[in-house]
């Protein structure tokens, strides 16, 4: 495999959005950029006055989709502009990166997002950001198990790269870095939620009845007792590497409750997101051709719905997830993982089963000195026997530009991957890096 | 005595312990001897690797590296420059001279803003980011992993050299055997030819420059041609720095991800 150019997708986990219908609130885009544009501002003069070094550079992209079953509606198109800059300053570096989007499908994706925008300073004891950053936990590939900080975007489910569907959040973080230990507290006073497939135009959004809106809160209301928190302690020894941690949150992913407005003769569909306390670990060791990959959580007080929905239940979760890589050799990989989760307490008005699981898996396979990459991605929702599989091929046309194509394949039974049958689609990318 | 009676023997007692220790000298004390060669306790290098395919076409890639040896062993720390696709991406290894331990190796994706434990094993018989140098010919191989045999000696471009051939002791290796030209003079190889499983010449190695730095010998430039393929990889080592200070810091996973 090779290694450096491991960029490849990563399948995100089920959104959890099988009660959803249809919206007409406008999710906020662009982004609120908060106070960290101040802070880019106010460091970017300093810089600039000091002639300090910079580094400036991004990708322009363009992606379409198109569903195979008549009459082939666009599914994705998108084009995109992505502008990162760097500014270095003695032990502090200033980062953020811009996003400048035309969406064709979705009016409400065309806009400017501020994608990530923070400072950085670090000296040999201490590592601190503060400003809007993705923060990234765990060893799992795509699902999330203590991966529980940094939301994700399902507005249009996994059409996009999955470091796209990560969500930056306002925060702060300060880190240990030692030699084989790093500890790291993060703080993210006011907390996003996963972004869903709600709108009336998004071919994403579930099926569901014409006299539904939605109430979907972006975040907790701005108070301090409502902020994430948590802590982790990371290991890298000689044989494996582990790591503990905690957090207070919310569950990201909304749990639906409806109610019925008989003045409106309409269903509103609330989004409830709940605190809940995260204990886990996770751990990856390396044994000869292979990976381990290990991660395992307990959620304290989560937020789950129930089958009629008309309420909710808040219940103590335990997760595991088990993932085997394996580096063939001759530039063949190969991945998968199981995810299992089950429900202490149970109550059978719940909408989920006490145990469910999921599967995901990978294969990839390098070619032409590296230049061509082919993949299968697959993803089993096993409890609805339903299943998503993407196989893609991408082409370094040159340095700078990257050309992909490939087909995306929904089935089953039940649940939302089974919904989605109709966007089985065909998509082509291209992209060029300045 | 006579002085210089004294002098000759003398000269004549070093001349033939030298012809002697030359003598017997085996390919894997020379291989032992090439893999111990001075080169400081730690070093510093830009690489810059050009890649052509048979039509003529280039594709470049820039990368910084730091090394620092711990006993035996060697840490290692790349960081990606070029292309921009993979900027910012960090590669950590440690480099154990124990054959029976399989190095330690992270990856950093700044793209997924992650760090991956990779298989220290079987990326070493890959190549090295589309180039045609693999993992292992990057890093450090270990001297017995491969059986050495002293073929013969020869000049190569007017500079004396041994000719060693070596033979993997395991099967999974992507060479049968490769031949190489150990330099006399710097313990640097001049050429190397790669086989295949077939015993078909794959790739040659050709060493186009060696510098002295701080008296340090190092190779200044190089290239790997698969010659199946007729697909070419020329590695250059510029701002090649020796002894210079760096601690365990530098070679961990945070300083991985906190990048150049």
């Amino acid at each position: 495999m090779n290694l450096i150019h491991c960029h490849a997708r990563e399948g995100g986990h089920l959104p959890q959005i099988k009660h959803l219908m249809n919206t007409n609130k406008k999710r906020r885009f662009p982004a609120k950029p908060g106070m960290t544009p101040l802070v880019f501002a106010f460091f970017a003069t300093i810089a600039v006055a000091q002639e300090s070094p910079f580094q400036f550079n991004g990708f322009v992209d363009t992606y379409h989709a198109a569903q195979t079953e008549w009459p082939h509606d666009m599914t994705s198109s998108r084009t995109r502009l992505r502008t990162e800059l760097r500014v270095d300053y003695e032990n502090a570096y200033l980062f953020a990166s811009l996003n400048a989007t035309h969406n064709s499908v979705l009016d409400d994706r065309t806009g400017v997002q501020l994608q990530e925008a923070y400072f950085n300073y670090t000296n040999s004891v201490l590592d601190i950001r503060a400003g809007r950053q993705i923060v990234v936990w765990g060893v799992a590939d795509g699902l999330r198990v203590t991966d529980l900080i940094s939301p994700v975007d399902y507005t249009e489910f996994m059409s996009s790269d999955y470091d796209d569907l990560r969500m930056a959040v306002d925060g702060f973080r300060i880190k240990y870095p030692g030699e084989r230990v790093n500890a790291e507290i993060v703080y993210v006073p006011v907390p996003r939620y996963f972004q869903m497939p709600i709108q009336e135009d998004n071919p994403w959004r579930p099926d569901m009845p014409e006299n539904a809106t939605f109430d979907f809160p972006e975040g907790p209301e701005a108070r301090f007792k409502n902020g994430d928190f948590g802590t982790r302690l990371s290991f890298f020894l000689s044989n494996f590497d582990f790591s503990v941690s905690a957090l207070h949150t919310h569950n990201q992913s909304p749990v639906t409750v409806a109610n019925y407005d008989i003045e409106k003769d309409s269903i509103i569909i609330h989004g409830v997101h709940e605190t809940m306390t995260m204990f886990g670990g996770d751990l990856s060791m390396p044994l000869g051709e292979f990976v381990i990959r290990a991660e395992v959580a307990e959620y304290l007080g989560e937020a789950l719905g129930y089958r009629s929905n008309f309420d909710y239940a808040r219940k103590n979760t335990f997760n595991a997830l088990g993932g085997i890589d394996w580096y063939a050799g001759n530039n063949w990989t190969f991945m998968v993982q199981y995810l299992h989760k089950y429900i202490a307490d149970y109550s059978d008005e719940l909408s989920a089963e006490k145990n469910t699981s999921e599967m995901t898996f990978r294969i990839s396979k390098e070619l032409l000195n590296n230049t061509l990459k082919l993949s299968l991605y697959g993803m089993f929702d096993i409890d609805n026997l339903a299943y998503y599989g993407r196989a893609s091929g991408d082409y370094a046309l040159t340095d700078q530009v990257t050309l992909s194509a490939g087909y995306d394949h929904f089935g089953g039974k039940r649940g939302q991957l089974a919904q989605y049958k109709k966007n089985r689609e065909v998509w082509a990318k291209a992209k060029y890096y300045f | 005595m006579d002085l210089k009676m004294v002098k000759k023997g003398a000269i004549l007692v070093v001349a033939l312990a030298s012809f002697v220790a030359a003598e017997s000298l085996s390919g894997r004390d020379i291989v032992q001897k090439v893999k111990d060669r001075p080169d400081g306790d730690t070093r510093s290098s830009e690489l810059q690797m050009t890649l052509i395919n048979k039509g003529g076409s280039k594709r470049e890639r820039k990368i910084t590296s730091f090394a620092m040896d711990v006993g035996k062993d060697t840490k290692q720390i790349m960081f990606f420059r070029y292309p921009n696709d993979v900027k910012g991406t960090g590669f950590l290894t440690v480099d154990y001279d124990d054959i029976s331990k399989d190095d330690d190796k992270w990856l950093y994706l700044p793209a997924m803003k992650k760090t991956r434990r990779i298989s220290g094993k079987s990326s070493k018989t890959d190549y090295f980011m589309g180039s045609d140098f693999t993992y292992d010919d990057v890093g450090q191989r270990n001297v017995d992993e491969d059986t050495h045999t002293l073929l013969r000696e020869e000049k190569v471009d007017g500079v004396d050299c041994w000719v060693i051939e070596s033979v993997p002791k395991k099967g999974d290796e992507i060479f049968s055997k490769k031949i190489s030209w150990i330099r006399k003079d710097c313990l640097i190889a001049a050429k190397v030819e790669y086989y295949d499983k077939l015993g078909k010449l794959h790739r040659f190695l050709k060493v186009e420059k060696v510098v002295q730095v701080d008296g340090f010998w190092a190779i200044g430039k190089m290239s790997m041609e698969n010659v199946q393929t007729s697909h070419k990889t020329i590695l250059e080592f510029g701002e090649l720095k020796f002894n210079i200070p760096l601690d365990a810091k530098t070679f961990t996973v945070p300083r991985l991800e906190r990048g150049l």
